[in-house]
This record gives C-alpha cells, structure tokens and sequence, in this order.
C-alpha cells in the first residue's frame, strides 16, 4: 500500500506541477538557507578532538592587576605568563602538560636565489604532539631533552615540507630558519582543527601553523615571537625583563585522565598560587581555573554573533517557507475535495486517507529536502566566496548534515501537512459526489 | 466601501487561509525590517573615513632575517631613497596601519598611578613625515620636530614625551574643551608622563570593531625592528605603479630581507570590511527571497481562491458586476490580510529587535524604518494579487449557468 | 437484504432544521432493480447517501446483509462500502490524474487484493464496458458515455452486492444514456442489486422496482401499477 500511495502522490505532483513546484521550491529555499547557517553554526561548535575534549583541560591563572580585574572579573587572565608556565611546566603535575606561543621567521632556501620563505608557527613544548593527537607524515616529535637543552629542531607543516622539500621525507635534514641552522626532526599530516581550539587568542579559525619548534627556543630569541600579549604591570627594558614581567601571551594546556587528576591538580594550582603570593605576586583573591575544550570554546564563544544571528533568521525563514507550503498544501488538498470523496465512497477510511495526503506532503518535502541540499552547498559556496579565508573549513557538508537536512525536510513538512491533511479528510463524502 | 463588510465575512469563511498569508506577511516584515537595520548600521560602519589619504597610500612589511644588520642605517637610507623617488610624495616607518586588524594599544590617563582611569587608544610610531604621509589634518597645536624623534629598542618599554592625539581621543580625555588638551600632560603606562602637543581631525585604529576605534595617539619614534612597515604615498593616481617600483627597488637593494604584504590601504579597508560586506550581501539576499516566496504564496493562494470561486464570479458578473469591481475584490481582500500580517509583523519586528539588541548588542531600531517596511509589504501584496486579480476579471459571465 | 426501519434524517444548521427523510422505511431483496424517483428537495439523495454508508442518519435502524450499519465506525463504514456497495455518479467522478486503469484500481487498492488479482479485475471488467484498448487514456480524452462506462467497470470491480446508481444518465444524451442503461441492466441480470435514483420516468419504467421519494417519505408505485394490472 505504502508505494502505492508513493505513486499517487507522484502523480498527484506531477499533474498539479505549477502548485507543486512552487512548494518544493520554498521548501528548498528554506532549506537551503537553514541548512548553509546550521553547518557553519555546526562546524563553528564542532568537538574538535570528540575522544579526548574532556581529558584536555586549559589552565588560567589570575595573577592580575589588583585595582582593575581582567574582563571585569568574569573569568582570569585569557593567557599565563612566562614566569608561571614555566613553572607549571617544571612541576609536572599533569599527565602531559603544554605551553605555546605563536612564533614566526624566514627560512632561507638552500639555493640563494630562491626567495626566502616566511613562516608563522608555533613555539611549544615536545607533549604537545602527543596531546591534541596531532597526526605525523614523517619522522616524530623532538623530545622533552630536545626542549631542555634547546636544540635547535623543527617540525614543518605537510604545506611547508611541500614548498621546500617538494614533500619528500625530509627528516634529518638541515635549513637555515632565522639564520640559524635547524634539524628537521619530523613532518606533520595535514593538521587543521577548526576551531584551532588549542589557542584561540588571535582568532579560533586562523590558518594552521606551518611550523613548530621548541618553545625554549623563544627564550633564546632564536625564534621570533607573535601573537596576543598583555600588561598591566610595568617592567623594565629588555627581553629579559620581558621574560620576567606580568605580561600574559602564553597558552598552557594539561592532559588530566580522571576526575582525581582533575582535582589533585586543581588543588596543586590553588597551592602555587598562594606559594607566589608570598613572592608579592598574585595580588587578587585566588581564581585558578581548569576548563576543559568543550566548555572553554563555548566560554570564549568561538561561534561568530553574524552566524548565530544568521542561523536565527535562517530558521525564521524556513518558517515563513513552511507556512507558504501550508497555505498551498491547503489549497491543494480542498482543490481534491471531490477526489478525496469518491475515495471514501470507494472504501477508503479517514485514517487510510490521512495516510495518503501525509505521504505525499512527505514526497513534496524529500523533493524539496533534495533541492535544499543543492541550494546549502550553492549557498556555502557563496559564504565561502564572500567571507574569504575565514570561513575556510567551514563550510562543507558532511553526512551528518546532509542527514539531517533531510529529515527536517521531511519532518517540517509533514508536519505542515498535518492540518491540510486533516481538514482534507473530514470532508463529507456525499457533499462531493452529488455535483462537481 | 459597501464591499468591506461583505470581503470581511467571506474571509472569516476562510480564516485559516488568510491567517497563514498574515502570518507570512509578518514574518517577512519582522525579518526585513530587522535585516534592513543591520544592513544599514553595517554600512554606517564602513562608509566612517580612517583619516588617510586612502586612494594614494600603500604599505609593506619589511622583515629582515640576515645577522649583524644595521637596522637603523638600513632604515634611514631607505626612507632617503624612498622619498626622492619620482612619483613618491613621502615616505614613513610605522608600527601599524589603520584598518589592517594588527597592532599595538596602550591607556593614556589624566594622572599618574597604579589605580587611575585610563582611555584606550591605538598607538602609531611615526617621525616628523607621519602627519604628512598619512594624509591627516593637524587641527591643533604643531607637529614633531626630527629633535623629537627617538630610536625604540623591540623590547624597550620607555615612552617619548610628546604625543599628537586624535579629536576623538582628546575629547574622552578632556570632555569639556578638546582644544584645551594641547599642552597638557597626559600619563603613559600608569606613569611616563607624555604632552599633547598636537590634535589630528581623525585617524582610525588598526580594528575597526572596536568601540574606541577613533581614538588614537602618534608618537615620535622609530622602531629598531626586524620586522616593520613601510608607509608610502604617492602622487595622485601613481600608486599602483609606485608598489610595483618600490617592492622591486627594496628586494633588490638589499638581499638580506624579506619585502611582503604589499598592499593598497583601499584593499586593507575591503578586507578589513569583508565580514560586514559578506553578511549585508547575504541579509540582502535573504530580504529578496523572502519578499519573493511570501508574494508567490499569495499568487498561488490568490489563484486557488478565484479557481475555487470561478462560478460565484460569473454570477458576480452575470449580475452586473464591472471586471474592475471584480479586480478590486480581490485586492481590497489582499490589503485587508495585509493589514493584520503586518500589524502582526510591526509588533514582531520590534520584538525580534528587542531579542537581538539583547543577544547581540545591537542598536534598537528606528520607527521609520518598520513604516517603511510595512508600506513595502502593502505595496508587494498589491503587485502579487494584480495578476490573479485579473485573471478572475476576465472569467466570462457564462459560467453562471453552465453546471459542471 | 437491505432494511431500512423509520430512518430519520435532520439536518441542523445554525438556525435551520430540515427534516430530510421521515420515518423511512424500505425493504431491497437481493437481485431487485429498484428505481427510485421523486422531485428536488423530496430526500432521494439522502436516501441514497445513506443506503450508501456516505451520510449518518439521526435515527432508525438499517441492516445491510444482516449487519446493523449504526454500530459502525469510519473504518468499519469505509470497509463495507468497499465490500459491498459499488457507486455511479452523474457526474462520473473519475480521478483525473490517474488513467483508467489506475481509476479501476483505486477500489481494489483499499480492498487489499494482491497485484496479479487486481490486474485480472481491472481488465476483466473494462473490457465488460467495452473500453479494455483504452486502458492508458486519462477520462478527459474520452467521452462522457465513456467515462460512465469506466466509472460502472470501477463499481463492478470489486463484485459488490449492490450498486447505487445516482441520475447515471443525467449528464449523457439520449444515445449514450440508453447504452449505459442496457449495461445496468445486464449487470442485474447477473446478480447485481441496483437502486438507481433518476428523474426520467422513461428510465425509471425500466426498471423491475419503482418507488417514489416525497416530503421525505418512501411509497411503493409498482404495488399500484401491479394491483391495477390484477
């Protein structure tokens, strides 16, 4: 019975074409624009390490300004300073811990009269490969000595291997970067995550690094540093003097395995943090804080306010869309008044008739899920297009969505069927019959 | 007139259908108006002037990477080169460029100390060519002599001790009188004391989305860096082909650096602006679409109508009715649903604003603009029913007495 | 067969009650070709609506086959028209959309019968109104002796009991409506009960029962007509 109704309903369609078309085609139309917000809104929030977001946890310290709280005292200080990551980092109290900073240089060509190249990266330390799970081509991580004695090795991007090693395996080979020779020790996958959840301090869907080197090298000035920095104590002239200063720019991330973990090193901040205050540092009421990825991306709301807005209108949209296709479904179904009562003469049941209509309202919705589909990927297209590098990644639809296109498709319709259907069904047969 | 009685009680016989077209009215208005506004606040944003002589400037970074380089010499010369180049009207070493989402950002207070007020403002180091190359208009006071400029280490934290601010920032300083702000002492940093000597009409900070965005400071210094821009502007209209001399003539002057992001200040400002482009493009598409899906929802409800109502017409007609009065049946029907849809629609623009204005902190929305919106929609509901309107004109009289 | 006692029908507007059938009774014997005449208004619509489970009646009792038709729900209703009743309209009443075979199938759909079973019946009985080539055609391109023929092969498609014809000529000429009429009377003949409404005396003299609907109310002309011939 059930393809049978899929017929007539194909027929029906088929027959009243302008109608129909006019209906998948708003259907579409809301699709299409529901769907384009939903997957930027989507990727914009996506997990981007699901398995271990809830082992990785971002450490903030407040050893801010006594008389003006950072960010009005809602949360502390974004970033660390030099003096309290590397602290932190001696300490060891975490299963795996990392410090970043963005970094860049010139790496010189091995043929002078090739431009030099210019590269921005990251300085961090040798557990940070193993704790965002980030995927090697060849060689490996530099390891914890590497870091210690800061030797002077490199990891490059798949991209940047590519420029200059033409994506060879160029592990153990040598290049002049900041004209200083450096030891290519290993060559990344291709490593992307959106958001760049692990520092979001310039923007959480900025470009991936082209390079990584040990953050020990920052100290040396044999890398340059980048990114976020800031003050609010004075401090004297120098990068020693930088070094030692209350300026924040560095983002320091843990791997806690349970709940314990989490705990014993919460209690193990609270404690350093008192300890300093002893060294006249610290001058605020104790706020240290373990927030792990999920719940740090949607603190520092990663998800644009434009595709937040534009999801909500989107949505209004496809309402409008569904009360059109309401209207019409109406329209039609009163126009098959006389059909849907011979029907009844002929044995058809109401329930059996509210059968029928719903499935073909669901047929309009698949036709128009199918149509959205097209109009979404016409639509990231153009966000792609019109927003440039940002929305680079984050606008391409994936199973997921494609799926749940077409079940809000489906479902929205069938749902806007619902009273066209029934209003449909409880004509009286014999009104009908009598005259056309 | 007679007729408004009669359409109201043959609508009330077909509420459901009538409310569905009200209610798209209304959400199209309430969308539209509020898509409108933003679009406008978005173009309010970007039509501001940075202050520069836009049409005749670019930058460059120069990032230099070989050891033992004389930054300041190298500096120096190149300046010297580059303002007696042909073509060039001058020449400067800056810290950051306005609109170019990059740069440095300090407090200035009225007094001294750890716990004082301060006013934000973007830094801009430039030399006594800054007031000049940049295309700003100094209003007050005078500007930096070359015995005021002073070399600044990377990693130095000292501040020189003159300043020129924008009107903007010397108003937030000294609400009563701007002008007043030349001479006086302002405080760098909690306590490196700093005298305005000069004020400049306007100069935009490198982020256009800040609050503070026409607050800035110029100060006396060069930057001692690896890694600077070069500021130039040319004489009218020989920009493009300036940039193209100049990146040759620094790349090939000297082998030991990198010349990089050559770029006009007219693309830093469409890149700058390129989020708000890209939403106003998308909010414009949507107000279109969506006008157009609610006027073919009232084309096919219209047509429905009339096709339900064919015999009814004819006998309208067989009775003497004109087609205009026919016509205007159906468009005085349409004007009445409009009216409800964007009564509906007004108060749920207003309401949809007053969630936005609380989500996204956004500015409240105009009256106007909702009266302009719902003028809009009338008018569009009009232009949708005319067609089918005309169609039911045109059914013949004769249909009153065939049967079938 | 089909018991019809002191059946009422009102109609209840808002300030308006019409009686539309009073104190009806009537009895159908199986093989009986009743024609049922009467002026506009008198209820013969009704009637017929309501021996065709199409309308509710307010009260009274009706048997169809034995089965009391007032304890049944939609569901049990729309099963037994599809049984045992077999509709033809004036106005045809095919589906325009479907062709003439998926218009034959539409009863046979709802009756369940599997695919090779409805094909049989579908060509079986258009070829019984004499349109089996036709098969593919969509109603608009026949005529409308054509479409009543198709809409008798749809009624007859599922064997019923009874047909109810309502005015089945009144839409036809004179040709095509004596054409219709013989088949009606053909498929009496083989077994089928019709109660047939029309106004045409002429029509209504063909067939083997006559009764008359007025005000409502039923009376019986063939017991004058035979107690006139005695």
């Amino acid at each position: 019975m059930f393809s049978y109704y899929i017929k007539i309903a194909l027929i029906s369609i088929k027959r009243n074409w302008g109608l129909s078309s006019l209906m998948i085609l708003a259907i579409a139309l809301g699709i299409g624009a529901t769907m384009t917000t939903v997957t930027v809104n989507y990727l914009m929030s996506a997990d981007p390490i699901p398995h271990k977001s809830d082992q990785l946890y971002y450490v903030r310290l407040d050893s801010w300004d006594p008389n003006n709280p950072y960010n009005e005292g809602i949360s502390p200080p974004a970033q660390m300073t030099y003096i309290d990551a590397t602290n932190l980092l001696k300490a060891k109290k975490a299963y795996r811990q990392n410090l970043s900073s963005q970094a860049f240089g010139v790496i010189e060509p091995p043929n002078p009269d090739d431009l030099p190249l210019f590269v921005f990266g990251r300085a961090n330390s040798s557990d940070f490969f193993a704790m965002f799970d980030v995927p090697f081509l060849f060689g490996s991580p530099w390891d914890e000595n590497s870091d210690l004695s800061k030797e002077q090795v490199i990891v490059l991007s798949k991209q940047t291997n590519d420029r200059l090693f033409g994506g060879e395996n160029s592990v153990g080979k040598t290049l002049r970067f900041e004209s200083k020779v450096f030891k290519v020790v290993g060559v990344l996958d291709h490593y992307d995550p959106k958001p760049r959840y692990f520092d979001i301090s310039t923007g959480a869907f900025d470009d991936p690094a082209d390079f990584y080197v040990p953050f020990s090298l920052i100290a040396e000035q044999a890398v340059r540093r980048s990114g976020n920095t800031n003050c609010w104590k004075t401090f004297g002239d120098g990068f020693e003097a930088f070094l030692a200063s209350e300026c924040i720019w560095i983002a320091f991330w843990v791997e806690l395995q349970n709940q314990d973990q989490v705990e014993a090193y919460q209690t193990f901040l609270d404690a350093y943090a008192n300890e300093q205050k002893n060294f006249g540092r610290f001058p605020r009421p104790i706020d240290n804080r373990l927030t792990n990825v999920t719940d740090y991306m949607e603190e520092r709301e990663v998800v644009a306010d434009d595709a937040r807005m534009m999801m909500a209108m989107s949505f209004m949209f496809l309402v409008v869309c569904l009360l059109n296709t309401v209207g019409l479904l109406l329209a039609k179904f009163i126009g098959k008044a006389p059909e849907i009562g011979l029907r009844q003469a002929l044995g058809a049941s109401r329930s059996t008739l509210f059968l029928q209509y719903i499935i073909e309202s669901g047929c309009i919705g698949l036709a128009g899920g199918l149509l959205g589909l097209l109009f979404a990927y016409l639509g990231l297209q153009s966000v792609e297009t019109l927003y440039g590098s940002y929305m680079q990644g984050l606008a391409t639809l994936d199973f997921n969505m494609v799926v749940f296109a077409m079940v809000l498709a489906l479902v929205s319709t069938v749902i806007a069927g619902i009273y066209p259907t029934w209003r449909a069904c409880r004509i009286q047969p014999a009104r009908q019959l009598k005259c056309q | 007139m007679l007729e408004i009685g009669l359409i109201f009680r043959a609508l009330m016989r077909n509420k459901i259908g009538a409310l569905l077209i009200a209610l798209q009215i209304a959400l199209t208005l309430a969308i539209m108006v509020n898509a409108i506004f933003m679009i406008q606040d978005r173009n309010v944003q970007m039509s501001r002037p940075s202050g520069l002589d836009e049409s005749n400037t670019f930058y460059l970074t120069n990032t230099v990477f070989g050891e033992n380089y004389n930054l300041q010499a190298a500096l120096q010369t190149d300046l010297q080169k580059l303002r007696n180049m042909d073509g060039i009207d001058n020449a400067i070493q800056i810290n950051a460029v306005p609109l170019s989402d990059g740069g440095w950002s300090m407090g200035l207070a009225r007094e001294p100390g750890e716990d004082k007020n301060s006013v934000g403002t973007a830094i801009y180091m430039v030399d006594e060519h800054g007031i000049d190359t940049l295309g700003v208009n100094l209003i007050a006071g005078q500007n930096f002599t070359q015995q005021d400029i002073a070399w600044r280490g990377a990693q130095d934290t000292k501040w020189p001790p003159k300043a020129i601010v924008t009107k903007a920032l010397a108003t937030s300083l000294f609400p009563d009188d701007w002008q007043s702000a030349v001479g006086k002492t302002v405080f760098i940093s909690k306590d490196q004391p700093m005298q305005i000597i000069g004020i400049v009409e306007q100069l935009q900070a490198p982020w256009n989305g800040w609050s503070g965005v026409e607050r800035s400071t110029l100060v006396p210094s060069q930057l001692e860096s690896k890694s600077a821009k070069y500021f130039i502007r040319t004489e009218a209209g020989r920009r493009d082909e300036m940039m193209a001399a100049v990146e040759k003539f620094l790349s090939e002057s000297d082998k030991q650096r990198i010349i990089r992001q050559v770029m006009t200040v007219e693309d830093t400002r469409k890149q700058s602006y390129q989020q708000h482009i890209a939403t106003n493009k998308i909010l414009t598409t949507v107000i279109i679409t969506l006008t157009m899906i609610t006027a073919f929802g009232i084309v096919g409800l219209a047509i429905f109508s009339i096709n339900r109502r064919t015999k009814q017409i004819g006998t309208r007609r067989a009775l003497g009715a004109t087609q205009w009065q026919i016509m205007r049946y159906f468009m005085v029907e349409n004007f009445m649903i409009s009216a409800v849809g964007v009564t509906i629609g007004a108060i749920g623009a207003i309401a949809l604003n007053y969630w936005l204005v609380n989500t996204f902190q956004i500015d409240p929305i105009s009256i106007d603009l909702i009266i302009y919106g719902v003028i809009a929609l009338f008018i569009v509901g009009q232009l949708a029913v005319f067609y089918p309107a005309k169609r039911a004109s045109l059914i013949s009289p004769a249909t009153a007495t065939r049967t079938t | 067969m089909l018991e019809m006692k002191n059946i009422n029908k009102i109609f209840q507007t808002a300030d308006v009650q019409t009686h539309a059938l009073r104190d009806f009774n009537l009895t159908v014997n199986e093989g009986d070709f009743v024609s049922v005449t009467g002026p506009s208004g008198s209820g013969k619509t009704t009637f017929l609506n309501i021996a065709g489970l199409l309308e509710t009646y307010t009260s009274g009792d009706f048997y169809l086959d034995g089965q009391n038709v007032g304890m049944l729900n939609d569901s049990g209703r729309s099963k037994m028209r599809n049984q045992k009743i077999g509709f033809v309209f004036q106005g045809f009443n095919l589906i325009p959309d479907l062709n003439l075979f998926y218009n034959v199938d539409v009863p046979l759909r709802y009756r369940g019968f599997n695919a090779k079973e409805r094909k049989q019946r579908i060509e079986e009985n258009l070829a019984r109104v004499g349109l089996a080539s036709r098969m593919k055609h969509v109603p608009s391109q026949l005529s409308g002796g054509q479409q009543q023929r198709v809409a008798i092969a749809r009624a007859l498609a599922t064997d019923p009991r009874f047909l109810l014809a309502d005015e089945p000529t009144g839409n036809l000429d004179s040709e095509m409506a004596d054409g219709v009429m013989s088949l009606l009377e053909d498929i009496n003949k083989q077994g089928t009960t019709i109660i047939m409404v029309t106004h045409d005396p002429e029509l209504a003299l063909r067939a083997s029962r006559r009764i008359q609907v007025k005000d409502g109310r039923v009376s019986e002309l063939d017991i004058v007509a035979e107690k006139a011939l005695a």
